[in-house]
Order: C-alpha cells, then sequence, then structure tokens
C-alpha cells in the first residue's frame, strides 16, 4: 500500500496540474444594492417585484449569476422563518453580462400562492449574486430578502364564536318576541 | 312562526355587523422597503493560487502564509464573512473523477484538505475549509466586519494520501458576505 502510494506520489508530481492557472492575479470586486429588501403586506394570491443593482467594478465584463439561497436558522434575522418555496421567487434573468465599471439591473419576483395558511407570517431568504470564474477564490454577495405576508389566518375559533352567537342570539330573539306575542 | 324567522334574520345581522370586520381580510398595499443606498460589497486582490504539479500526501501553503491575499470591505455596510469550499474535480471529465473535501482539513485517499488563516486570528489558528458555510470572521462575538475593514489571510492544501496521477483538477473557495 505505501509503495503503491509513493509511486503514485512520484507520478503525479510530474503529471498532475492542481488549479492550472498561470494567467496573472487579478484583483476583482463587484456590489449589489441593496443589502436588503422588505416586503410587507404580500396577501397570498398577490405578487410583487422589484429591482436589484449589480455593480461590475472591474475592468472587464463580467457575467454573473443570481439565484436563491436558504440561510442557516441561526443567520435569519430574529423573528423570521424559512422561507416555504423557493420557486415562489423568480428572476427577469438569471444570468446577465454586465460590462466593465457598469451596472445593470434585475428583476426580481416574488408571488405568493393564493392559499389561507400563508398568511401572516414572515420569512427570510437569501439571494447570492455570483461573478462567474474558473478561479480559486471566488465571491458570492448575499442580498437578504424579508417577506411579511398580509391578511388573516382563517380563525376556526372566531367561526365557531360566530356560529354560537348566531344561535344565542336567535334563541334569544325567538323568547323575546314569543314572550310579546303573548296574550297577558 | 314569524317569530322565529324575525329572531333568526335578527341574529345574523348582529352577528355578522360585529364579525365582519375581523374576518375582513387585510387590504394594506404592498410596502417594498430596499435600503438603498446600501451597496454590499467586498473585493479580493488576489483569486488565483497557481500550484502546478503537485505531490501526494504533501502540504502547500501560499506565500506568504498568512497575508496571501487581502479582503476589503468596500459597500457601506457592515458585513457577515463565510468561506466555503468543494471538491476538486478532474477537468477534462468532472463526472469521472473528483478529490473529495474533507470536513476537518486532512487528507486520505482521493480525499483532501484545504485550511484557511487570517493574519492576527491567533485564537483559531488555521480552520478547514469545508462545503458547509462556515464563518470567515468569527462575527459571533459581535465583531462584524466594517465598510474599509480589510483582512488578511492564506490558505493551506493538504493533498490526497493517494490519487491518480496524470489529471488536471480544479476547484473553487467561494467567499461570501451578506450584511449584518
Amino acid at each position: 500500500m505505501m509503495g503503491r502510494i509513493k509511486l503514485a506520489g512520484l507520478i503525479a508530481a510530474v503529471l498532475v496540474i492542481f488549479l492550472p492557472s498561470f494567467t496573472s492575479a487579478q484583483d476583482f470586486s463587484f456590489g449589489v444594492s441593496s443589502d436588503e429588501v422588505s416586503i410587507y403586506s404580500l396577501a397570498p394570491g398577490e405578487a410583487t417585484e422589484f429591482e436589484l443593482t449589480i455593480h461590475n467594478k472591474a475592468e472587464i465584463a463580467h457575467n454573473f449569476t443570481i439565484a436563491t439561497f436558504q440561510p442557516l436558522e441561526e443567520e435569519r434575522r430574529e423573528g423570521r422563518a424559512e422561507f416555504p418555496d423557493e420557486n415562489w421567487i423568480s428572476f427577469s434573468s438569471q444570468e446577465i453580462e454586465v460590462p466593465a465599471n457598469s451596472a445593470a439591473n434585475v428583476t426580481v419576483t416574488v408571488a405568493i400562492p393564493r392559499e389561507q395558511k400563508w398568511a401572516g407570517e414572515d420569512w427570510e431568504i437569501w439571494l447570492g449574486v455570483d461573478a462567474e470564474s474558473s478561479d480559486l477564490l471566488a465571491v458570492r454577495l448575499y442580498v437578504r430578502l424579508l417577506v411579511s405576508t398580509g391578511g388573516t389566518k382563517f380563525n376556526a375559533g372566531l367561526v365557531a364564536g360566530i356560529v354560537v352567537g348566531i344561535v344565542l342570539l336567535g334563541c334569544g330573539g325567538y323568547y323575546y318576541f314569543r314572550r310579546r306575542a303573548k296574550p297577558e | 312562526m314569524k317569530a322565529v324567522i324575525t329572531s333568526i334574520v335578527v341574529a345574523i345581522i348582529l352577528a355578522l355587523i360585529f364579525s365582519l370586520p375581523a374576518l375582513a381580510q387585510d387590504s394594506d398595499a404592498i410596502t417594498i422597503t430596499m435600503t438603498g443606498v446600501n451597496d454590499i460589497s467586498i473585493s479580493l486582490d488576489k483569486t488565483q493560487w497557481p500550484l502546478g504539479n503537485v505531490a501526494s500526501n504533501t502540504e502547500y501553503v501560499t506565500s506568504p502564509p498568512i497575508e496571501w491575499c487581502t479582503l476589503t470591505v468596500e459597500g457601506n455596510c457592515n458585513v457577515n464573512i463565510f468561506i466555503v469550499g468543494e471538491d476538486a474535480e478532474w477537468i477534462t471529465n468532472p463526472a469521472a473523477y473528483k478529490w473529495t473535501l474533507s470536513n476537518d482539513g486532512t487528507n486520505g485517499e482521493n480525499v483532501y484538505g484545504l485550511k484557511f488563516r487570517i493574519s492576527g486570528d491567533t485564537a483559531r489558528g488555521y480552520v478547514p475549509i469545508t462545503k458547509t458555510e462556515g464563518e470567515f470572521w468569527p462575527y459571533d462575538d459581535g465583531s462584524s466586519l466594517a465598510p474599509g475593514d480589510t483582512k488578511q489571510f492564506g490558505l493551506k492544501l493538504l493533498t490526497p494520501t493517494y490519487f491518480v496521477g496524470g489529471r488536471q483538477m480544479q476547484t473553487q473557495i467561494t467567499i461570501s458576505a451578506v450584511t449584518a
């Protein structure tokens, strides 16, 4: 076994190339605005959209990709739950080329299905923007997307209370009218 | 009979008067708040580490070891920074051969290790880079990085104890940032 490893090591030392990039290293940076987006009162069945701006600060054009990411619970804002379905978020383009020293917008659409169970919720999901690269080190910038749904949840207790109220009022009214109608 | 009908109608009307506001769905306008002036941005002054040929079961360290690359927070918001690695794939046929990234910086047959060390971080020393996003800078103690902050760091690679020779391998380490 040891002999095999040593032999492989000798062969590898000649033949294997790890991270075969011999071009000069380049400083690269990009930015995204805004860093955080909050949507309030988005009721089930409704959709809304906003724009993110990607700033390419490099001297050459770059391709950028954008996708959703579910953050770990400890990374979410306090009181925020996991966004239920990443398919509810769509992008005008998931890949965009931004010229050197320029900016480009991506439209993000958030659509909540028309189901009452999604009302009154507070969620968080991250939108990650990556600069396409084959270099060893890559940068990804996350935008926090905070979504609060509007509307009220179906309240079984309230409905039951209304039914009981109708029955009680009906009974009360019936006895009231019956007593009034009764001859002295 | 008339009394019964009248009572029921009155009861329903009264119940609806009091319950409708509670049952009605919120019809607030959708509000979108974007911290429009906030730009999140970080930069790296190096993104490549041209190692060339490597031998098995050998450790490679960037030069200088812990001040090889400088990360700068360039936006205008405080950020938490993460680091994550991935398996190294054979460039010619990624699906056919890979080196698995270990989860503790150690190596094995076709398993390699990656670590990073931040200059000045004497408490942690070299920290393994795994396939799960980990803290780059230990912000748990409330020290997220502010605009203008810089951190210098270096990398360490531990090649597998055994691998198939003659294949160009490629991997990527992603450094990510989110507003604190």
